[in-house]
Protein backbone atom coordinates (compact mmCIF):
# COMPACT_ATOMS: atom_id res chain seq x y z
CA UNK A 1 0.00 0.00 0.00
CA UNK A 2 2.11 2.33 1.29
CA UNK A 3 5.03 1.27 -0.15
CA UNK A 4 3.84 0.72 -3.61
CA UNK A 5 2.77 4.60 -3.12
CA UNK A 6 6.85 5.03 -2.25
CA UNK A 7 8.30 3.05 -5.17
CA UNK A 8 6.29 5.30 -7.58
CA UNK A 9 7.41 8.59 -5.63
CA UNK A 10 11.18 8.01 -6.06
CA UNK A 11 11.08 7.86 -9.37
CA UNK A 12 10.55 10.94 -10.42
CA UNK A 13 13.34 12.50 -7.39
CA UNK A 14 16.01 14.53 -8.23
CA UNK A 15 19.52 14.50 -5.86
CA UNK A 16 17.97 16.73 -4.09
CA UNK A 17 14.86 15.33 -3.40
CA UNK A 18 16.85 12.33 -1.78
CA UNK A 19 19.20 14.17 0.21
CA UNK A 20 16.25 15.75 1.86
CA UNK A 21 14.75 12.54 2.05
CA UNK A 22 14.31 10.93 5.66
CA UNK A 23 13.31 7.76 4.83
CA UNK A 24 16.55 7.29 2.25
CA UNK A 25 18.07 8.84 4.66
CA UNK A 26 17.25 6.50 7.61
CA UNK A 27 18.66 3.90 5.14
CA UNK A 28 22.02 4.90 3.91
CA UNK A 29 22.83 5.42 7.72
CA UNK A 30 21.63 1.97 8.64
CA UNK A 31 21.87 0.07 5.44
CA UNK A 32 20.84 -3.31 7.78
CA UNK A 33 17.78 -1.50 9.44
CA UNK A 34 13.73 -2.14 8.61
CA UNK A 35 13.89 -0.45 5.28
CA UNK A 36 16.38 -2.28 3.38
CA UNK A 37 14.51 -4.49 1.77
CA UNK A 38 12.53 -1.79 0.16
CA UNK A 39 16.04 -0.15 -1.11
CA UNK A 40 17.52 -3.24 -2.34
CA UNK A 41 14.37 -3.86 -4.61
CA UNK A 42 14.49 -0.16 -5.59
CA UNK A 43 17.97 0.32 -7.15
CA UNK A 44 17.39 -2.82 -8.41
CA UNK A 45 14.39 -1.84 -10.51
CA UNK A 46 15.45 1.67 -11.20
CA UNK A 47 19.46 0.85 -12.74
CA UNK A 48 19.64 4.37 -14.20
CA UNK A 49 19.40 5.95 -11.02
CA UNK A 50 21.52 4.16 -9.44
CA UNK A 51 24.14 6.85 -9.61
CA UNK A 52 22.45 9.17 -8.42
CA UNK A 53 21.12 7.11 -5.44
CA UNK A 54 24.85 6.77 -4.50
CA UNK A 55 26.48 10.21 -5.23
CA UNK A 56 23.07 11.01 -2.31
CA UNK A 57 24.32 8.58 -0.40
CA UNK A 58 27.43 9.35 -0.67
CA UNK A 59 26.94 13.24 0.62
CA UNK A 60 24.56 12.52 3.37
CA UNK A 61 27.33 10.09 4.75
CA UNK A 62 30.70 12.83 4.17
CA UNK A 63 28.59 15.57 5.92
CA UNK A 64 29.87 16.15 9.24
CA UNK A 65 30.90 18.53 12.52
CA UNK A 66 34.23 20.10 11.22
CA UNK A 67 35.16 20.54 14.76
CA UNK A 68 33.59 17.91 16.93
CA UNK A 69 35.83 17.49 20.22
CA UNK A 70 35.00 15.07 22.69
CA UNK A 71 33.84 15.11 26.29
CA UNK A 72 36.85 14.08 27.63
CA UNK A 73 36.51 10.87 29.84
CA UNK A 74 37.49 13.34 33.03
CA UNK A 75 34.91 16.16 32.53
CA UNK A 76 32.43 13.46 31.89
CA UNK A 77 32.94 11.46 35.16
CA UNK A 78 33.55 15.03 36.97
CA UNK A 79 30.10 16.37 35.93
CA UNK A 80 27.94 12.80 36.65
CA UNK A 81 29.43 13.32 40.12
CA UNK A 82 28.75 16.83 40.35
CA UNK A 83 25.35 15.85 39.35
CA UNK A 84 24.63 13.42 41.75
CA UNK A 85 26.18 15.46 44.56
CA UNK A 86 24.01 18.50 43.71
CA UNK A 87 20.94 16.46 45.40
CA UNK A 88 18.55 17.69 47.10
CA UNK A 89 19.87 21.13 47.09
CA UNK A 90 21.60 22.98 44.48
CA UNK A 91 24.68 25.77 45.04
CA UNK A 92 24.60 27.19 41.88
CA UNK A 93 27.69 29.23 43.47
CA UNK A 94 30.32 26.29 43.49
CA UNK A 95 32.11 25.91 40.36
CA UNK A 96 34.01 23.06 39.95
CA UNK A 97 37.63 23.37 38.88
CA UNK A 98 37.99 21.44 36.04
CA UNK A 99 41.55 21.01 34.76
CA UNK A 100 41.86 22.89 30.86
CA UNK A 101 42.36 19.59 29.33
CA UNK A 102 42.08 19.72 25.53
CA UNK A 103 40.31 17.87 24.09
CA UNK A 104 40.60 15.25 22.70
CA UNK A 105 39.90 15.33 18.72
CA UNK A 106 38.31 12.06 17.37
CA UNK A 107 39.73 10.89 14.23
CA UNK A 108 37.13 11.09 11.94
CA UNK A 109 38.88 10.13 9.01
CA UNK A 110 39.20 6.49 10.45
CA UNK A 111 35.80 6.48 10.58
CA UNK A 112 34.90 7.69 7.51
CA UNK A 113 37.42 5.01 6.19
CA UNK A 114 35.29 2.60 7.53
CA UNK A 115 32.39 3.98 6.22
CA UNK A 116 32.71 4.39 2.68
CA UNK A 117 34.19 0.79 2.32
CA UNK A 118 31.22 -0.53 3.90
CA UNK A 119 29.07 1.22 1.64
CA UNK A 120 31.03 -0.29 -1.45
CA UNK A 121 30.83 -3.36 -0.44
CA UNK A 122 27.09 -3.10 0.91
CA UNK A 123 26.35 -1.88 -2.43
CA UNK A 124 28.36 -5.00 -4.40
CA UNK A 125 26.46 -7.47 -2.28
CA UNK A 126 23.46 -6.22 -2.98
CA UNK A 127 24.14 -6.11 -6.77
CA UNK A 128 25.84 -9.49 -6.44
CA UNK A 129 22.74 -10.90 -4.42
CA UNK A 130 20.38 -9.53 -6.79
CA UNK A 131 21.57 -10.95 -9.91
CA UNK A 132 22.61 -14.56 -8.03
CA UNK A 133 19.10 -15.09 -7.18
CA UNK A 134 17.78 -14.87 -10.62
CA UNK A 135 20.58 -17.01 -12.02
CA UNK A 136 20.92 -19.68 -9.68
CA UNK A 137 18.34 -20.16 -7.22
CA UNK A 138 17.28 -23.63 -7.23
CA UNK A 139 14.00 -23.79 -6.05
CA UNK A 140 14.07 -26.22 -2.67
CA UNK A 141 10.59 -27.26 -1.07
CA UNK A 142 10.77 -26.35 2.21
CA UNK A 143 10.57 -29.00 5.11
CA UNK A 144 8.09 -28.25 8.01
CA UNK A 145 8.53 -29.47 11.27
CA UNK A 146 5.28 -29.70 13.02
CA UNK A 147 5.11 -30.14 16.90
CA UNK A 148 1.37 -30.60 18.08
CA UNK A 149 0.62 -30.59 21.67
CA UNK A 150 -2.98 -32.01 22.20
CA UNK A 151 -4.74 -30.90 25.18
CA UNK A 152 -3.42 -30.81 29.00
CA UNK A 153 0.14 -31.35 27.40
CA UNK A 154 2.72 -28.19 27.21
CA UNK A 155 6.48 -28.23 25.60
CA UNK A 156 9.09 -26.58 25.32
CA UNK A 157 10.89 -26.37 21.90
CA UNK A 158 14.55 -24.91 21.64
CA UNK A 159 15.02 -23.90 17.53
CA UNK A 160 18.03 -23.88 15.72
CA UNK A 161 18.70 -20.02 15.94
CA UNK A 162 18.66 -20.34 19.52
CA UNK A 163 15.25 -18.94 19.88
CA UNK A 164 12.70 -20.81 22.61
CA UNK A 165 9.39 -21.28 22.28
CA UNK A 166 6.64 -22.46 24.89
CA UNK A 167 4.35 -24.47 23.18
CA UNK A 168 0.80 -24.41 25.45
CA UNK A 169 -1.37 -27.17 25.81
CA UNK A 170 -3.91 -27.47 22.34
CA UNK A 171 -1.63 -25.75 20.20
CA UNK A 172 0.09 -26.64 17.34
CA UNK A 173 3.57 -25.12 15.80
CA UNK A 174 5.33 -25.36 12.26
CA UNK A 175 8.59 -24.66 11.51
CA UNK A 176 11.56 -24.31 8.78
CA UNK A 177 13.56 -27.64 9.51
CA UNK A 178 16.60 -25.33 9.00
CA UNK A 179 16.09 -21.75 8.99
CA UNK A 180 16.18 -19.61 5.11
CA UNK A 181 19.61 -17.63 5.32
CA UNK A 182 17.31 -14.41 5.43
CA UNK A 183 14.35 -15.22 7.29
CA UNK A 184 13.32 -17.12 10.21
CA UNK A 185 9.71 -18.42 9.91
CA UNK A 186 7.24 -20.63 11.86
CA UNK A 187 3.58 -21.14 11.88
CA UNK A 188 0.91 -21.42 15.05
CA UNK A 189 -2.07 -22.52 15.52
CA UNK A 190 -2.86 -21.74 19.09
CA UNK A 191 -0.91 -20.09 21.84
CA UNK A 192 3.18 -19.64 22.70
CA UNK A 193 4.93 -17.73 24.35
CA UNK A 194 8.47 -16.64 22.11
CA UNK A 195 11.78 -15.81 23.32
CA UNK A 196 13.87 -14.73 20.05
CA UNK A 197 16.95 -14.78 19.57
CA UNK A 198 18.23 -11.15 18.54
CA UNK A 199 19.70 -11.19 14.29
CA UNK A 200 19.47 -9.67 11.49
CA UNK A 201 17.41 -12.62 10.24
CA UNK A 202 13.76 -11.06 10.77
CA UNK A 203 11.50 -13.65 12.84
CA UNK A 204 8.06 -14.16 11.44
CA UNK A 205 5.08 -15.86 13.01
CA UNK A 206 2.49 -16.62 10.41
CA UNK A 207 -1.09 -17.01 12.16
CA UNK A 208 -2.38 -17.48 8.78
CA UNK A 209 -4.87 -14.42 8.57
CA UNK A 210 -2.18 -12.18 10.28
CA UNK A 211 2.06 -12.10 10.64
CA UNK A 212 4.19 -10.65 13.09
CA UNK A 213 7.54 -10.25 12.61
CA UNK A 214 10.70 -9.60 15.07
CA UNK A 215 14.04 -9.00 15.70
CA UNK A 216 14.65 -10.42 19.14
CA UNK A 217 11.98 -9.74 21.94
CA UNK A 218 9.74 -12.00 23.94
CA UNK A 219 5.68 -12.07 23.48
CA UNK A 220 3.08 -14.15 24.19
CA UNK A 221 1.03 -15.06 20.84
CA UNK A 222 -2.86 -16.39 21.18
CA UNK A 223 -4.76 -17.43 17.90
CA UNK A 224 -7.63 -19.31 18.89
CA UNK A 225 -9.69 -21.38 16.18
CA UNK A 226 -12.43 -18.79 16.19
CA UNK A 227 -10.34 -16.33 14.59
CA UNK A 228 -9.27 -14.28 17.68
CA UNK A 229 -5.29 -13.35 17.99
CA UNK A 230 -3.88 -11.69 20.55
CA UNK A 231 0.13 -10.68 20.80
CA UNK A 232 1.50 -9.39 23.81
CA UNK A 233 4.49 -8.54 24.08
CA UNK A 234 6.92 -8.18 27.27
CA UNK A 235 10.43 -6.80 25.91
CA UNK A 236 11.69 -5.56 22.69
CA UNK A 237 9.51 -4.52 19.81
CA UNK A 238 6.90 -6.45 17.14
CA UNK A 239 5.28 -5.22 13.77
CA UNK A 240 2.07 -6.89 13.19
CA UNK A 241 0.64 -7.41 10.18
CA UNK A 242 -3.49 -8.55 9.35
CA UNK A 243 -4.00 -9.73 5.90
CA UNK A 244 -6.06 -6.69 4.58
CA UNK A 245 -2.68 -5.09 5.03
CA UNK A 246 -2.72 -3.11 8.10
CA UNK A 247 0.41 -2.84 10.47
CA UNK A 248 0.91 -2.46 13.82
CA UNK A 249 4.09 -2.04 15.84
CA UNK A 250 3.75 -3.07 19.29
CA UNK A 251 6.23 -1.43 22.75
CA UNK A 252 6.74 -3.47 25.79
CA UNK A 253 3.65 -4.11 27.75
CA UNK A 254 1.45 -3.57 25.20
CA UNK A 255 -1.26 -6.11 23.69
CA UNK A 256 -3.10 -6.18 20.28
CA UNK A 257 -6.34 -8.01 19.97
CA UNK A 258 -7.62 -8.92 16.64
CA UNK A 259 -10.81 -9.74 16.61
CA UNK A 260 -12.80 -12.53 14.28
CA UNK A 261 -14.29 -9.38 12.06
CA UNK A 262 -10.98 -7.68 12.00
CA UNK A 263 -11.08 -5.09 14.19
CA UNK A 264 -7.60 -4.05 16.07
CA UNK A 265 -7.28 -2.81 19.63
CA UNK A 266 -4.41 -2.29 21.68
CA UNK A 267 -4.50 -2.27 25.26
CA UNK A 268 -1.38 -2.44 28.03
CA UNK A 269 -1.83 -6.04 29.57
CA UNK A 270 -0.84 -7.74 32.94
CA UNK A 271 2.34 -9.71 32.34
CA UNK A 272 1.96 -12.27 34.68
CA UNK A 273 -1.33 -13.24 33.98
CA UNK A 274 -0.66 -13.47 30.12
CA UNK A 275 2.26 -15.49 30.67
CA UNK A 276 1.56 -17.15 33.48
CA UNK A 277 0.97 -20.32 31.29
CA UNK A 278 4.48 -21.18 30.57
CA UNK A 279 5.54 -21.50 34.60
CA UNK A 280 2.89 -23.96 34.75
CA UNK A 281 0.72 -21.09 36.72
CA UNK A 282 -2.69 -21.81 36.34
CA UNK A 283 -4.77 -17.98 36.74
CA UNK A 284 -8.54 -17.12 36.81
CA UNK A 285 -9.31 -13.41 36.94
CA UNK A 286 -12.93 -12.83 37.29
CA UNK A 287 -13.53 -15.54 35.10
CA UNK A 288 -16.90 -16.36 34.20
CA UNK A 289 -18.21 -20.05 33.85
CA UNK A 290 -17.50 -20.44 30.11
CA UNK A 291 -13.83 -19.06 30.61
CA UNK A 292 -13.12 -21.17 33.65
CA UNK A 293 -14.27 -24.63 31.54
CA UNK A 294 -12.34 -23.93 28.88
CA UNK A 295 -9.20 -22.81 30.88
CA UNK A 296 -10.09 -26.18 32.80
CA UNK A 297 -10.50 -28.07 29.30
CA UNK A 298 -6.82 -27.22 27.54
CA UNK A 299 -5.03 -27.12 30.92
CA UNK A 300 -5.50 -30.58 32.07
CA UNK A 301 -6.90 -32.10 28.53
CA UNK A 302 -10.86 -33.37 29.80
CA UNK A 303 -14.11 -32.34 28.86
CA UNK A 304 -15.82 -30.64 31.19
CA UNK A 305 -19.68 -30.65 31.58
CA UNK A 306 -21.80 -28.16 34.20
CA UNK A 307 -25.08 -28.79 35.25
CA UNK A 308 -27.68 -27.17 33.70
CA UNK A 309 -28.66 -25.20 36.90
CA UNK A 310 -25.62 -23.62 37.36
CA UNK A 311 -25.38 -19.97 35.75
CA UNK A 312 -22.69 -18.36 33.72
CA UNK A 313 -21.81 -15.33 36.18
CA UNK A 314 -19.06 -16.39 37.68
CA UNK A 315 -16.02 -13.65 38.83
CA UNK A 316 -13.69 -16.69 40.01
CA UNK A 317 -10.26 -15.35 40.47
CA UNK A 318 -7.51 -18.32 41.56
CA UNK A 319 -4.01 -18.98 41.28
CA UNK A 320 -2.60 -22.73 41.16
CA UNK A 321 0.82 -23.67 40.67
CA UNK A 322 1.31 -26.90 39.22
CA UNK A 323 -1.74 -28.09 41.19
CA UNK A 324 -3.36 -31.57 39.80
CA UNK A 325 -7.41 -31.33 38.57
CA UNK A 326 -8.51 -31.99 41.65
CA UNK A 327 -7.20 -29.74 43.51
CA UNK A 328 -8.27 -26.90 41.30
CA UNK A 329 -11.58 -28.43 41.45
CA UNK A 330 -11.63 -28.43 45.49
CA UNK A 331 -10.84 -24.42 45.53
CA UNK A 332 -13.41 -24.01 43.13
CA UNK A 333 -15.69 -26.23 45.11
CA UNK A 334 -15.44 -24.33 48.21
CA UNK A 335 -15.68 -20.96 46.53
CA UNK A 336 -18.89 -21.21 44.72
CA UNK A 337 -20.45 -23.91 46.31
CA UNK A 338 -20.52 -26.31 43.93
CA UNK A 339 -19.85 -29.92 43.40
CA UNK A 340 -18.17 -31.82 40.75
CA UNK A 341 -17.27 -35.51 39.40
CA UNK A 342 -13.99 -36.97 37.68
CA UNK A 343 -14.58 -40.27 35.67
CA UNK A 344 -11.41 -40.71 33.48
CA UNK A 345 -11.08 -37.32 31.37
CA UNK A 346 -14.71 -36.45 32.28
CA UNK A 347 -15.61 -34.03 34.45
CA UNK A 348 -19.19 -32.91 35.72
CA UNK A 349 -19.82 -29.99 38.03
CA UNK A 350 -22.38 -30.48 39.79
CA UNK A 351 -25.69 -28.05 41.25
CA UNK A 352 -26.11 -28.14 44.96
CA UNK B 1 16.15 -16.62 -1.28
CA UNK B 2 17.63 -19.96 -0.68
CA UNK B 3 16.44 -22.39 1.13
CA UNK B 4 18.89 -25.01 2.32
CA UNK B 5 16.86 -28.24 2.71
CA UNK B 6 19.61 -29.77 4.66
CA UNK B 7 18.85 -32.22 7.67
CA UNK B 8 17.20 -30.07 10.85
CA UNK B 9 19.16 -29.98 13.47
CA UNK B 10 16.71 -28.77 16.20
CA UNK B 11 16.96 -29.71 19.64
CA UNK B 12 13.79 -30.57 22.06
CA UNK B 13 14.44 -30.25 25.61
CA UNK B 14 12.12 -29.73 28.20
CA UNK B 15 13.75 -27.64 30.52
CA UNK B 16 11.60 -24.53 31.90
CA UNK B 17 13.02 -21.14 30.91
CA UNK B 18 13.34 -18.41 32.86
CA UNK B 19 10.09 -15.94 34.02
CA UNK B 20 9.78 -12.88 33.62
CA UNK B 21 10.60 -10.45 36.51
CA UNK B 22 7.53 -9.54 38.22
CA UNK B 23 8.41 -6.47 39.71
CA UNK B 24 7.98 -2.54 39.55
CA UNK B 25 8.69 -2.09 35.89
CA UNK B 26 9.46 1.65 36.58
CA UNK B 27 12.09 1.09 39.26
CA UNK B 28 13.93 -2.27 37.74
CA UNK B 29 17.08 -2.72 36.34
CA UNK B 30 17.21 -3.08 32.63
CA UNK B 31 20.05 -3.91 30.21
CA UNK B 32 21.50 -1.42 27.98
CA UNK B 33 20.31 -3.54 25.19
CA UNK B 34 16.86 -3.66 26.78
CA UNK B 35 17.21 0.34 27.19
CA UNK B 36 18.03 0.89 23.81
CA UNK B 37 15.22 -1.41 22.64
CA UNK B 38 12.76 0.65 24.81
CA UNK B 39 11.14 3.52 23.04
CA UNK B 40 12.27 6.92 24.45
CA UNK B 41 9.06 7.96 25.99
CA UNK B 42 9.26 4.80 28.51
CA UNK B 43 13.10 5.50 29.34
CA UNK B 44 12.06 8.95 29.95
CA UNK B 45 9.07 7.88 32.60
CA UNK B 46 11.32 5.40 34.16
CA UNK B 47 13.96 8.55 34.61
CA UNK B 48 10.78 10.83 36.04
CA UNK B 49 9.67 8.08 38.08
CA UNK B 50 13.03 8.35 39.96
CA UNK B 51 14.69 4.82 38.36
CA UNK B 52 18.63 5.90 38.45
CA UNK B 53 19.22 2.91 36.35
CA UNK B 54 17.97 5.21 33.77
CA UNK B 55 19.15 7.79 34.56
CA UNK B 56 22.64 6.49 34.20
CA UNK B 57 21.65 4.97 31.28
CA UNK B 58 20.73 8.69 29.77
CA UNK B 59 23.39 10.29 30.96
CA UNK B 60 25.85 7.48 29.56
CA UNK B 61 24.15 7.79 26.07
CA UNK B 62 23.52 11.42 25.59
CA UNK B 63 26.78 12.80 27.55
CA UNK B 64 29.26 13.02 24.77
CA UNK B 65 26.52 14.09 21.86
CA UNK B 66 25.16 16.94 23.90
CA UNK B 67 28.89 17.92 24.40
CA UNK B 68 29.70 17.92 20.52
CA UNK B 69 26.74 19.47 19.51
CA UNK B 70 27.02 22.03 22.40
CA UNK B 71 30.47 22.96 21.23
CA UNK B 72 28.99 24.05 17.95
CA UNK B 73 27.76 27.13 19.73
CA UNK B 74 30.58 29.00 21.09
CA UNK B 75 33.82 26.71 21.01
CA UNK B 76 34.25 26.63 24.60
CA UNK B 77 34.64 23.62 25.92
CA UNK B 78 34.38 24.78 29.61
CA UNK B 79 31.08 26.79 28.58
CA UNK B 80 29.64 23.65 27.11
CA UNK B 81 30.28 21.35 30.23
CA UNK B 82 29.23 23.57 32.82
CA UNK B 83 25.52 23.87 30.78
CA UNK B 84 25.74 20.09 30.60
CA UNK B 85 26.13 19.71 34.19
CA UNK B 86 23.21 22.80 35.00
CA UNK B 87 20.95 20.84 32.41
CA UNK B 88 21.16 17.56 34.12
CA UNK B 89 21.23 19.09 37.80
CA UNK B 90 17.86 20.88 36.70
CA UNK B 91 16.08 17.56 35.34
CA UNK B 92 16.68 15.62 38.07
CA UNK B 93 15.72 18.54 40.26
CA UNK B 94 12.41 19.06 38.41
CA UNK B 95 11.62 15.15 37.18
CA UNK B 96 8.46 14.24 38.82
CA UNK B 97 7.38 17.74 36.81
CA UNK B 98 9.05 16.89 33.18
CA UNK B 99 6.05 16.13 30.60
CA UNK B 100 6.24 13.34 28.47
CA UNK B 101 9.72 13.14 26.08
CA UNK B 102 9.05 10.92 22.99
CA UNK B 103 12.68 11.81 21.47
CA UNK B 104 15.54 11.89 24.44
CA UNK B 105 18.12 13.27 22.32
CA UNK B 106 16.23 15.93 20.65
CA UNK B 107 14.58 17.06 24.18
CA UNK B 108 18.45 17.37 25.88
CA UNK B 109 19.86 19.34 22.55
CA UNK B 110 16.98 21.50 22.79
CA UNK B 111 17.93 22.11 26.33
CA UNK B 112 21.10 22.40 26.22
CA UNK B 113 21.08 25.00 23.30
CA UNK B 114 18.83 26.94 25.39
CA UNK B 115 21.31 26.68 28.40
CA UNK B 116 24.21 27.92 26.41
CA UNK B 117 22.23 30.96 24.86
CA UNK B 118 20.86 31.66 27.85
CA UNK B 119 24.92 31.80 29.38
CA UNK B 120 26.09 33.51 26.26
CA UNK B 121 23.44 36.22 26.29
CA UNK B 122 24.55 36.79 30.19
CA UNK B 123 28.38 37.63 28.74
CA UNK B 124 26.53 40.38 26.34
CA UNK B 125 27.93 37.69 23.27
CA UNK B 126 24.77 37.48 21.47
CA UNK B 127 21.76 38.28 19.99
CA UNK B 128 20.13 35.20 18.14
CA UNK B 129 21.75 31.66 16.85
CA UNK B 130 22.30 33.43 13.89
CA UNK B 131 24.96 35.99 15.43
CA UNK B 132 26.96 33.93 17.35
CA UNK B 133 30.27 35.62 17.87
CA UNK B 134 32.13 32.00 17.27
CA UNK B 135 32.66 32.21 13.97
CA UNK B 136 33.44 28.60 13.00
CA UNK B 137 29.89 27.95 14.59
CA UNK B 138 28.03 24.39 12.90
CA UNK B 139 30.58 24.58 10.27
CA UNK B 140 30.14 21.17 7.78
CA UNK B 141 32.75 19.83 6.51
CA UNK B 142 33.01 16.64 3.73
CA UNK B 143 35.12 13.69 4.18
CA UNK B 144 37.26 13.37 1.38
CA UNK B 145 37.36 9.72 1.82
CA UNK B 146 33.72 9.05 -0.32
CA UNK B 147 33.14 7.76 -3.55
CA UNK B 148 31.94 11.11 -4.71
CA UNK B 149 35.78 12.33 -4.61
CA UNK B 150 37.23 10.47 -6.62
CA UNK B 151 39.73 12.04 -9.10
CA UNK B 152 41.10 15.18 -9.49
CA UNK B 153 38.31 17.47 -10.99
CA UNK B 154 36.62 16.16 -7.90
CA UNK B 155 38.65 17.94 -5.47
CA UNK B 156 37.60 21.20 -7.27
CA UNK B 157 34.20 20.52 -7.03
CA UNK B 158 34.58 19.34 -3.16
CA UNK B 159 36.15 22.61 -2.67
CA UNK B 160 32.90 24.12 -4.09
CA UNK B 161 30.59 22.27 -2.09
CA UNK B 162 32.66 23.40 0.99
CA UNK B 163 32.70 26.94 0.36
CA UNK B 164 28.71 26.89 -0.45
CA UNK B 165 28.37 25.22 3.05
CA UNK B 166 29.92 28.17 4.04
CA UNK B 167 27.83 30.56 2.26
CA UNK B 168 24.60 28.78 4.54
CA UNK B 169 23.62 30.41 7.25
CA UNK B 170 24.17 28.97 10.94
CA UNK B 171 20.57 27.53 11.16
CA UNK B 172 20.34 25.98 8.00
CA UNK B 173 24.15 24.31 8.86
CA UNK B 174 22.35 23.42 11.80
CA UNK B 175 19.59 21.55 10.59
CA UNK B 176 21.97 19.63 7.80
CA UNK B 177 23.79 18.54 10.54
CA UNK B 178 21.40 17.62 12.79
CA UNK B 179 19.50 15.49 9.56
CA UNK B 180 22.62 13.78 8.65
CA UNK B 181 25.17 13.82 11.71
CA UNK B 182 22.84 13.46 14.17
CA UNK B 183 20.36 11.24 11.92
CA UNK B 184 17.66 13.44 13.25
CA UNK B 185 14.17 13.28 11.90
CA UNK B 186 11.96 16.38 11.08
CA UNK B 187 10.15 16.51 14.00
CA UNK B 188 13.30 16.11 16.25
CA UNK B 189 14.76 18.93 14.29
CA UNK B 190 11.91 21.28 14.68
CA UNK B 191 12.03 19.88 18.69
CA UNK B 192 15.69 21.44 18.99
CA UNK B 193 15.79 24.09 17.02
CA UNK B 194 12.00 25.20 18.32
CA UNK B 195 9.76 25.57 15.63
CA UNK B 196 6.58 24.65 16.38
CA UNK B 197 5.68 22.66 13.15
CA UNK B 198 7.49 20.30 11.53
CA UNK B 199 7.48 21.61 8.53
CA UNK B 200 9.61 24.79 9.37
CA UNK B 201 12.28 22.23 9.95
CA UNK B 202 11.34 20.51 5.99
CA UNK B 203 11.94 24.33 5.25
CA UNK B 204 15.00 24.98 6.05
CA UNK B 205 16.26 22.23 5.38
CA UNK B 206 14.87 22.16 1.67
CA UNK B 207 15.93 25.93 1.52
CA UNK B 208 19.79 24.72 2.47
CA UNK B 209 19.29 22.34 0.19
CA UNK B 210 18.40 24.71 -2.69
CA UNK B 211 21.43 26.18 -2.28
CA UNK B 212 23.63 23.71 -2.45
CA UNK B 213 22.17 22.09 -5.67
CA UNK B 214 24.01 23.91 -8.01
CA UNK B 215 27.36 22.79 -6.87
CA UNK B 216 26.60 19.24 -5.83
CA UNK B 217 24.35 18.25 -9.03
CA UNK B 218 26.48 16.35 -11.55
CA UNK B 219 23.77 15.09 -13.52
Amino acid sequence: MDKEKNILKYKDYKLEDFLGDEYFISWVKNPKGNNNHFWDKWIAENGDKSDMVIQAASIIRSMSYEHKPSLSDKAYLEIFENVLKSEPRIDHKEKNKRQNNRSIWRSLFGLQKVAAAILLIFCAWVIIDIYWVEEEQVPVPIKWEVRENPPGIKSTIKMGDGSVVNLNANSKLSFMEKFSDSLRMVKLEGEAFFDVEKEDRPFIVDLGESQIEVMGTTFNVKNTHVGNVSVALVSGKVKVKDESGNQVILHPSEMLEINEKGKLTIATFDVREITAWKDKLLIFKNSNKSEVIQKISDWYGVVVDADEGIKDNWAYSGEYHNESLENVLEGIKRTLNIGYKISGKKVQLIKN
Amino acid sequence: MLYDGGIAKIKFDMEPIKSPEITDSTQRKYTEKEYQEMPDELVWKFFCKGNEFAFNYIYKNYASDIFSFGYQFCGDSHLVEDCIQNVFIYLRRKREKLGEVKSIKSYLFRCIQCEIIKRLKERGMLVDTDQLQYKKAFNITLSPETIMIESESQEQKKRMINTALDKLTVRQRQALILLYEEEMSYSEIAEVMGFNEVKSARKLVYRALASLKEVINPF
